[in-house]
């Protein structure tokens, strides 16, 4: 899981080269007969994580649309693996199928050309086609919204952030957050460690209890297990989650989390495959989501949070949604270069290959 | 001053895991049974610890006897299939690495993500508020005092007494030992069981202790780097309570450096470990003295009046 994800950053970025290569088919896709969709999972549906917020969002898809939708768990990264369990689906009748990890991208892309009246969609996913839809969210969004709750309730004006692994995706979690926090607190600084594991308690505890121990009062995380919200709790300071609402896990410590709403993205896109108006090619590269588009969002806010700070972060993600970009320039990097011009937004390219962290960060995303 | 203090403290509970697991493998392999599962028993103790704890009323007693003896039947399991039906040591305890992992995913679905507080280190008036070295010493757990005496009898066993001395004897020549009268079958079985038992107690301090959480495939290698451990002790208990101290203070350090703002490279400092136990195995290999090699049937299936 650590090198497909290692990959997807990789990935990620060279895949945006090739996309703008290709043409944009628009040709909109419409489903023969009535939607009967099914589920890949990546893991189990309870893994605390990633894969529980899919499974929450199919009950909640399930709910609007009256189905039950059948799943299947722990189809890892390999094609061997998500080859059959997707054609037993469309041998069914499923006609539309959903995947859920990075690594699902390639093997859907060649079920995709050899289904074409089947539709195919993967969170997390990056491939695309007339009837294949890569999605991911814009993470950066909720962790600017939760930073701005974690800017209000340092006292110490030192905050912690617990993260996986130095790629695109989870730097601009950390430099979205530090952002957001300097929105509600100008003085703060923000003290990052990387555990180098996406799922590892044991590092997330010691990284967690190391940031406690230089004085930080509210802990960020972008790793998949509570434990940095846990240690929060223990201590007596705040934390903010990701992935889902992580107050289950430690309701006094918890008081933001970034949440993963793939249904407020999807039931629209199941509406307009029935309808017709489906056309996934017109973006080359996957569907790359705002806020507003659902795919993610924010739990906000704790008891701990001011009803002030609260109107101010409804209020950035009522701009977020009027087109705010969270990376508006002037922006300076930790060796105070500048990276986004006053005036000027990085490019989507530039995000996935985000490999900087803001002034006012201190950690390091060097690797070797 | 605080940072030496806090990573002095927390080096231990990071320590124990490796070390409880060592010792276990090295009254294996004292025994001549090359134990590579220790990654999969380590799982399920972890599991069946928390498990334990959590359904019979949060007894970190009974989370911790319970993972001992989850490890001392895996333990026994591993013996069996080994000794009595003679089945390859390595691909054995490779199977029982995705046994674990697999049955601890399986089962282990309602008791993942679950926070608890087990227990906490103990206080010492005085002694514990010593500068620097207080903690280190005083302001620990029970279990790393109890994995300590563990370590003195795991010694006191194996060299001073006369069942460690025909366990050894089983582990470097079983023919001799089996001419000299001593039930080899039994030896090792008996072997498998104790270190299995103490490789269980390592992955219940993990989620118990060190994590206080239960996540599936959660070891992420720990019991792989007691297998080294073994190596790197050259089959001592001293030597692995050494080298246990030496990996939880590299494993305790890592996050305080990146957190207190060191500009260090991620992947070279995960890597310094390893970079350490290669180190010590080429220094060992080079100044190999006597007592320090590996047991001579170490991993060989012993078959009686099989011709050699």
């Amino acid at each position: 899981m650590k090198i497909l994800r290692l990959a997807m950053a990789v990935a990620m970025v060279s895949v945006l080269g090739f996309a703008f290569q290709q043409a944009a088919k628009a040709e909109p896709f419409k489903l023969n007969g009535d939607p009967k969709p099914a589920w890949l999972y990546f893991d189990v549906k309870s893994d605390g994580g990633w894969t529980q917020a899919i499974h929450e969002s199919k009950l909640k898809i399930d709910e609007h649309f009256g189905w039950d939708i059948p799943y299947v768990e722990k189809i890892p990264e390999v094609v061997s693996s998500i080859m059959p369990a997707a054609e037993r689906y469309i041998k069914r009748g499923h006609n539309i199928i959903l995947g859920s990890a990075y690594g699902h991208s390639d093997a859907f892309k060649e079920l995709a050309d050899k289904y074409p009246d089947v539709a195919f969609v993967i969170p997390g996913g990056h491939t695309n086609s007339g009837n294949l839809q890569g999605i991911y969210g814009r993470s950066y969004e909720p962790h600017y919204l939760c930073g701005m709750a974690a800017g209000a309730l340092t006292k110490t004006n030192k905050i912690g952030f617990v993260a996986a692994n130095p790629f695109g995706v989870v730097n601009w979690t950390v430099n979205g957050y530090l952002i957001g926090a300097r929105k509600t607190n100008p003085d703060v600084t923000l003290h990052v460690v990387y555990t180098g594991a996406w799922n590892d308690p044991v590092k997330e505890r010691a990284a967690a209890q190391a940031l406690v121990e230089q004085g930080v009062d509210v802990i960020g995380q972008h790793v998949d297990t509570p434990t940095p919200q846990i240690v929060a709790q223990e201590n007596g300071i705040y934390g903010t989650g990701h992935h889902r609402d992580m107050r289950e896990f430690a309701p006094k410590a918890t008081q933001c989390s970034h949440l993963w709403v793939w249904d407020r993205y999807l039931i629209p896109k199941i509406e307009e495959m029935v309808s017709g108006t489906w056309n996934p090619g017109a973006q080359p590269y996957g569907d790359f989501i705002h806020i507003h588009d659902g795919g993610n969002d924010i739990a906000c806010c704790g008891d701990a949070v001011p009803a002030d700070v609260v109107n101010q972060i409804n209020s950035e993600k009522a701009a977020l949604a009027g087109g705010k970009h969270v990376f508006e320039g002037p922006l300076y990097d930790q060796e105070g270069t500048l990276r986004v011009k006053e005036g000027e937004v990085p490019s989507d390219g530039d995000l996935w290959g985000m490999d900087w962290l803001l002034q006012g960060v201190v950690g390091t995303t060097k690797t070797l | 001053m605080d940072f030496l203090t806090h990573w002095l403290a927390f080096t231990p509970v990071f320590a124990m895991p490796l070390i409880a697991a060592a010792l276990g493998l090295i009254v294996n392999e004292r025994a001549g049974l090359l134990n590579l599962g220790a990654e999969g028993i380590m799982l399920c103790g972890a599991l069946v610890g928390v498990v334990a704890f959590l359904e019979f009323g949060g007894n970190p007693t009974l989370g911790f006897i319970f993972a001992v003896l989850a490890g001392a039947f895996l333990g026994f399991c591993f013996g069996f299939f080994v000794v009595v039906l003679r089945t390859n040591q390595v691909l054995t305890g490779i199977t029982f690495v995705f046994l674990g992992i697999g049955l601890t995913g399986l089962i282990g679905v309602p008791w993942v993500n679950k926070a608890f507080s087990a227990i906490d280190p103990i206080y010492i008036p005085w002694l514990t508020d010593i500068p620097i070295i207080g903690r280190f010493f005083f302001g620990q757990d029970l279990v790393i005092y109890v994995t300590i005496i563990l370590a003195i009898l795991v010694w006191r066993f194996l060299y001073h007494t006369r069942m460690g001395l025909r366990l050894r004897a089983v582990g470097e020549n079983p023919q001799a030992a089996d001419a000299g009268g001593i039930n080899v079958e039994g030896y090792r079985l008996l072997a498998a069981t104790i270190g299995g038992a103490f490789i269980g107690l390592a992955g219940g301090y993990l989620s118990l202790v060190v994590a206080k959480i239960f996540v599936e495939e959660m070891t992420q290698g720990r019991g792989w780097i007691a297998v080294a451990l073994v190596i790197f002790s050259r089959w001592s208990p001293w030597r692995a309570v050494a080298g246990g101290l030496l990996f939880g203070g590299i494993e305790a350090l890592i996050p305080r450096l990146k957190a207190a703002g060191f500009q260090l490279p991620q992947y070279f400092l995960e890597m310094t470990p390893y970079a350490v136990t290669l180190a010590v195995l080429i220094y060992a290999a080079m100044r190999l003295r006597a007592g320090q090699e590996a047991p001579k049937a170490l991993g060989t299936p012993y078959v009686r009046e099989d011709r050699k």
